[in-house]
């Protein structure tokens, strides 16, 4: 019987054309508001995870300088300070073929912190700005006194000018140690050789390049570059990551330059500990010598590092923080350490925040729709009210009338929702191309997963019934005299 | 057998109450073609609605085969009206947005037939009042005799006892009101009771019962052989 009902319900929606498709639009966008903001939200998400769990939730970070929680840690300070120093935008590589390649006398001045020669001092260099870099922590003293730990490294990162011959400019120069390249090669991004071979011999003069930078500066395994003045030979080309901080809030990147500051420039803007990790892990626009040479040949005293330490599978992770912090006092060093799990739930944290917050404002577009579908209805109740009479003079009861109406809406609602579904996947699956490179996390998917369609399907029909219950309530409750009387 | 007993209903019109009937008794004979005249505002169509369970009386008593319907809930009202009662009425009242056929099947299709069943049914039904050559169409598609005699095969689909008709000829021309009529004066040989409400005494010319009605109350009474 219900299907008899369902197949009166069906004919009134396709004799009403227009106005059920109107309805059913109000629904479809707010439906579609709803599924792309979540699956975007969620692809988000997950491929943030996905990127701490490349690098490992038994990782700690000890960033240099205490500066409070664990956002905060690294770029409390930087704003000034390194701002100065550092986050000269204009640092980023001047990529002129046609000219021969040569940086403003701008961005000379602002981001010289080994301008030139590198055997100049950093005149500006100092005791309390080399602590802000580095926390002086000795990794196999730390080893030692937390034992819970079962390997540490440190990283250091350094601004370079870099000369191809055809090309200059300043570069990101990381400099892991052999030790910390066979640890944590997660840290960054797997350190994934594409072409050449990664670093054999630590007297040689050997540089491994990022892809971004490799064809940016048109390089390949063989060739000598100077990176602040002295020769290197590249060795090995990295493999491109999935990421790029391309787009945010870069224009020398947008523009096809290279992006040297961008890690400086994370510090020094916002400073969260996830943009510290995101510049390491991002390898693309770096180069890497070996701790071990750039010690030997770069003056390492303007150079920030951070020291990455694997805690022993199966201890406490806040219990390690509290020795490690503990063994930072003990060594007379400054640093905060941060396990990726931290960074990890605070980044979900404020994406969680952002997706709840965009997915109320689109749930007021569907409560819209849901007005208007009432509205609609309570119309159509008005329109109906002789037909109502009809109805219940051939037998009809009250609750198969309401039935009727309430599948009527039910449908316009499940309609509206399908159609939104279909719309927001697609639109989902285009802002995730759009978003993915300026979110800084590459390529990732929209997540529509059984979870959500069938949520929406079911909320879209429940919200088109309930919206029609009134109106369907007040249709059964007409007095059939009345109604027949109604024109 | 319909019994009306000392029946009153009072209607609420904004602030005024309006007395439609005023203690009406009356017998309405089985198999009978009966016939209720009166000036508008009589009470003719509320006591239709009565007979019909459309409606219930704000006092008095109807009784249909013994049973009162003044008691019946809601939903059993509905219950009688699908099996013992089949309308007719003035405006037609078919739904718009079916065919001709679905108005015709819609009682039964409330009633929990398959639409296979209902659809042979109301062939049949539309048979009986010749039109299966309008089967597909809409009421807009209609005429007015049309419409009516769809309306009327639609009242016989369920084959009710009583066929309650509040002036089925109203909007038609003459002729297709006398074919109207032809028809429903025909179902009494099938033992249906058939009760006419109209102001045309041409109709009144063929009842087996005809009742006038003014300001609410029985005015007179005639049986079939004093009215022919």
């Amino acid at each position: 019987m219900s299907l008899n009902l369902l197949r009166l319900a069906l004919k009134n929606i396709g004799s009403r054309k227009t106005r059920s498709w109107l309805t059913i639009l109000g629904v479809l966008v707010g439906v579609t508001a709803v599924v792309a903001l979540l699956s975007i939200g969620t692809g988000v998400q997950e491929a943030v995870l996905q990127q701490f769990e490349d690098i490992g939730y038994d990782i700690i970070l000890i960033a240099p300088m205490n500066a409070g929680g664990p956002g905060r840690a690294v770029g409390g300070p930087g704003s000034g300070a390194m701002g100065g120093r550092f986050a000269a935008p204009s640092a980023a590589l001047v990529d002129d073929s046609s000219s021969g390649g040569l940086f403003s006398p701008d961005s000379l001045g602002a981001g010289s912190s080994e301008a030139g020669d590198a055997q100049e001092q950093p005149d500006r260099a100092d005791e309390a700005l080399g602590r802000m870099l580095s926390s002086g922590l000795d990794t196999d003293l730390l080893l030692t006194k937390v034992p819970q730990l079962v390997e540490a490294g440190t990283l250091g990162t350094q601004i370079h000018p870099v000369d191809t011959g055809a090309t200059t400019g300043f570069l990101r120069v990381s400099t892991p140690s052999m030790e910390f390249l066979e640890s944590f090669p997660s840290v960054l991004g797997g350190f994934e050789i594409a072409g050449g071979r990664t670093f054999t011999n630590v007297a040689e003069n050997q540089v491994v390049v990022g892809a971004r930078s490799a064809e940016l500066l048109q390089l390949a395994v063989g060739d000598s570059i100077s990176i602040g003045g002295i020769p290197f030979v590249v060795v090995g080309i990295l493999e491109a990551s999935d990421q790029s901080v391309e787009g945010a809030g870069d224009a020398a990147s947008e523009e096809g330059g290279l992006s040297g500051q961008s890690l400086a420039q994370n510090l020094g803007s916002s400073g969260s500990a996830d943009l510290v990790l995101r510049g390491m892990t991002n390898t693309d626009d770096s180069l890497f010598v070996l701790d071990e040479r750039a010690s030997e040949v770069f003056d390492t005293r303007g150079a920030m590092s951070v020291t990455i330490a694997r805690v022993e599978p199966g201890a406490s992770i806040s219990e390690t923080k509290d020795a490690i912090n503990v063994a930072i006092g003990l060594q007379e060093a400054t640093g905060t350490p941060i396990s990726i799990q931290e960074v990890a739930d605070e980044i979900q944290g404020t994406l969680s925040l952002i997706e709840t917050v965009l997915a109320s404002i689109a749930a007021v577009a569907l409560i819209v729709g849901g007005v208007g579908l009432m509205n609609t209805m309570y119309t159509a109740v008005l329109e109906r009210t002789r037909e109502i009479g009809i109805l219940k003079s051939v037998g009809a009861r009250d609750g198969q009338v309401m039935t009727l109406f309430l599948i009527d809406s039910g449908l316009m609602g499940l309609i509206g929702g399908v159609l939104g579904l279909l719309l927001g996947s697609l639109l989902s699956l285009f802002g995730t191309r759009l978003l993915g490179p300026s979110l800084g996390v590459g390529s990732f998917t929209p997540v529509i997963d059984a979870g959500l369609v069938g949520g929406v399907l079911a909320f879209s029909f429940v919200l088109g019934a309930l919206s029609g219950a009134w109106p369907a309530w007040r249709a059964s409750r007409l007095n059939p005299v009345d109604a027949l009387a109604a024109e | 057998m319909l019994v009306l007993q000392d029946v009153y209903k009072t209607y609420r019109m904004g602030d005024t109450d309006v007395r439609a009937l005023r203690g009406v008794s009356l017998e309405l004979p089985p198999a009978a073609f009966s016939v209720i005249m009166g000036p508008s505002g009589s009470g003719k169509s509320t006591l239709m609605h009565l007979a019909g369970c459309l409606d219930v009386p704000t006092s008095g008593c109807v009784e249909y085969g013994g049973h009162d319907l003044t008691v019946l809930s809601s939903r059993e009202r509905a219950a009688f009206r699908a099996a013992e009662v089949g309308f007719v009425f003035q405006k037609y009242n078919l739904v718009a947005n079916l065919s001709a056929m679905d108005n015709v099947a819609l009682p039964l299709l409330l009633g929990g037939s398959t639409t296979k069943q209902a659809h042979g049914r109301a062939r049949e039904a539309l048979e009986t009042v010749d039109l299966l050559d309008r089967i597909g169409h809409r009421p807009a598609k209609l005429s007015g005799g049309e419409q009516q005699r769809v309306a009327i095969a639609r009242a016989l689909i369920g084959d009710p006892a009583m066929i309650l008709a509040d002036e089925p000829t109203g909007n038609l021309d003459t002729a297709t009101g006398d074919r109207i009529l032809e028809l429903l004066h025909g179902l009494t040989e099938e033992d249906k009771s058939v009760i006419v409400v109209t102001h045309n005494p041409e109709i009144a010319a063929e009842a087996d019962l005809l009742v006038h009605l003014r300001d609410g109350r029985i005015e007179s009474l005639q049986r079939a052989e004093v009215a022919r």
